[in-house]
């Protein structure tokens, strides 16, 4: 047993070097000033919890973390918060807090001050337990986030990813990882010889569903991700690909080459019935549901170039009808969380792959990133961080946005990095 | 059939009786309501605030020898202003003393009102300045605030009276107000109208304008 705790001991450091896996490149334009007192605690873990809510805040883009360093003179004695000091120092808010770590359970308090309305504005405690402190820094820093933002912290939710791997004699093998949203904590869900694509995941976020070639087919497999227990989705020997999970995650749409050619059916899980969306001859592929579970979107060829249909599931047969219209690619569309809009890729007239935003009130797109090769974004549960892939010197990692203009880059660990998936709030 | 006319005439009465009470009360009602006026409409941000004084600007016919009130950066006092009245008042000395009076309290309105504008003017580019608008939010978005402002310039509560529907568009226009804290030239504002028109104001973040 002691020679087990010298064990943790150890590895802790290397530990908090894995959260700076992500790595924020630029912030929002327009920051939140937020000072953070590091969390007073005695025990060991104190410090690497206030380190995960640290780099949490970090993360998110939206914050400028007052240096530490400037913290030492102003340490705050309990009750005696001097608003005019952190105003002179230009902070919108302070955050403060208290770390204990009694008999197995820890517990986190934590206080945000207004520094502008000069009062405190929240007063929380998160509990949990040792061997998941990242996941209670995570609550910590998202409850921080909301707190301030108004809208919900994604720090504790997860995404899942394609990893490509060479050995020494150059065979591949595919994985597919789940990892923290900040891309530590990595497991490896599936290792396979034949390529893995289009994870997705369910609602609850406790199963994932992806298309593997392990039969040398393109099969839809459901994953348990606590047991690792997996089953093909339909036994027919048919290439079925692209799930994508109803948010009431009784049915799953796809692709099925069945009738010759790509077209999107509506299985339902608990009988394996399946409905035919669409009848058309050109290429139906890439659907994904809307959040509400009335609208699926999907890209098809039948304009004669890739562009992003929407159908009306309330509707009786219903009639795709097409929201992009610029360029001649628009592909892998999905919705906002409010369905206020959609990310899609969009090709430019230069023949570059970028990720853009189409508005459903408005009559344009906005592309929203730079690089030449983005592809298969997929929105935060928050609706305001996008993870999607890029090519650096030929290699695929991921990097990710935010709307209020912070970027991030998930610098790759070992080979190719491709298609994530963010999941929904775990809580 | 008799009794019925009675009855139909009557009803008439009753009814054309009502129909003037009724209009005469929403008479009262609607000249009173719409005290909310929009005062300048810069590119971004609006201010709107209560402004009884404009309905009766409006109702006197305007005059060729007051001074327009779209220039505000006129100074308000200036010498040719006063001329002006002092010609005005030398022509017309044999004439009537009560609309001399009335033409007096009109020039005095608008000068008001200019002064109003130009106020209303600093307030708006000091938040305009202050603001930073939020990227990839989707147009049309409107957020109103409400400010109460103490006669220092400083900004003792802001409240979001109209949310946008976007929470990064909100928290941009809060963020601005934030940042501006206090408006420095408060202290140049005559304390009357600073009571009558800038203790509170709504101020309206429209980038669409």
């Amino acid at each position: 047993m002691k020679n087990f705790f010298f064990f943790i001991l150890l590895t802790l450091p290397s530990f908090s070097n894995a959260e700076l896996f992500l790595e924020i490149t630029k912030g929002s334009d327009d920051p939140f000033k937020v000072a953070m007192i590091p969390f007073q605690g005695s025990s060991g873990l104190s410090k690497q919890i206030n380190r995960i809510i640290l780099n949490d805040l970090k993360r998110t883009g939206e914050f400028s973390m007052l240096d530490e360093k400037l913290l030492l003179p102003l340490k705050m004695v309990d009750e005696e918060l001097v608003y005019s000091d952190w105003k002179l120092l230009g902070m919108d808010f302070l955050v403060t807090g208290k770390i204990t770590n009694s008999s197995g359970s820890i517990e986190v308090i934590y206080e945000i001050y207004d520094i502008y309305k000069q009062r405190k504005i929240r007063s929380s405690k998160v509990f949990g337990i040792p061997n998941q402190v990242r996941q209670l820094g995570h609550y910590t820093s998202d409850g921080i986030y909301e707190s301030i933002t108004g809208i919900k912290g994604i720090a504790a939710t997860k995404i899942l990813y394609v990893n490509e791997v060479k050995n020494s004699k150059q065979i591949n093998t595919y994985r597919l990882m789940l990892a923290d949203s900040d891309g530590a904590n990595e497991k490896i869900l599936l290792s396979s010889s034949q390529p893995i694509i289009s994870p997705t995941w369910s609602p609850d976020g406790n199963r994932v569903a992806y298309v593997s070639f392990e039969t040398g087919l393109a099969k839809v497999y459901i994953q348990e991700i606590a047991s690792g227990k997996r089953e093909a989705v339909l036994a027919q020997n048919t290439q079925i690909s692209s799930p994508s999970w109803s948010p009431d995650g009784k049915y799953l749409s796809v692709t099925l080459y069945q009738d010759g050619n790509a077209e999107i059916y509506i299985l339902r899980l608990r009988d394996k019935t399946l409905t035919r969306m669409t009848n058309q001859f050109a290429i139906d592929t890439e659907s994904s549901w809307s959040p509400k579970g009335n609208k699926i979107l999907f890209t098809s060829g039948r304009s004669g170039s890739p562009q992003i249909y929407e159908l009306d599931l309330r509707r009786l047969n219903p009639k795709p009808k097409r929201l992009s219209f610029e360029g001649s690619y628009n592909a892998k569309a999905s919705y906002l969380p409010n369905e206020e809009g959609i990310i899609f890729v969009h090709r430019s007239k230069d023949g570059r792959f970028h990720i853009a935003l189409k508005y459903k009130k408005e009559n344009f797109i906005r592309i929203l990133t730079e690089a030449k090769m983005d592809e298969s974004p997929s929105v935060a549960p928050n609706g305001n961080m996008v993870i999607y892939g890029i090519k650096e010197k030929d290699q695929s990692l991921l990097a990710g946005f935010s709307l209020s203009g912070a970027r991030f880059k998930l610098p790759a660990s070992n080979g190719e990095v491709r298609e994530p998936a963010w999941s929904n709030f775990l809580r | 059939m008799i009794t019925n006319f009675r009855y139909l005439h009557a009803s008439l009465i009753s009814f054309c009786i009502h129909a003037t009470i009724f209009l005469l009360i929403y008479g009262i009602f609607s000249s009173t309501t719409p005290n909310k006026k929009l005062i300048s409409k810069p590119l971004q941000v609006e201010i709107k605030f209560d402004l009884p004084n404009k309905n009766i600007a409006q109702s006197i016919p305007p005059s060729k020898s007051i001074p327009s009130p779209k220039i505000i950066d006129e100074p308000i006092y200036s010498r040719s202003d006063s001329s002006k009245t002092q010609l005005k008042i030398n022509t017309l000395y044999e004439s009537n003393l009560t609309e001399l009076l009335s033409q007096e309290e009109e020039i005095e309105i608008i000068r008001e009102e200019q002064e109003i504008a130009i106020f209303a003017q600093k307030i708006i580019l000091t938040i305009e300045n202050a603001w930073m608008k939020p990227k990839n939010i989707p147009l049309g978005l409107v957020a109103n605030l409400r400010l109460k402002i103490r006669p220092s310039g400083r900004i003792s509560s802001v409240d979001l009276v109209k949310s946008s529907g976007n929470i990064r568009f909100d928290n941009s226009a809060l963020q601005a107000v934030r940042r501006v804290e206090t408006f420095n030239f408060f202290g140049s504002i005559p304390k009357p109208l600073y009571e009558q028109e800038f203790k509170n104001i709504s101020i309206s973040f429209n980038p669409s304008i």
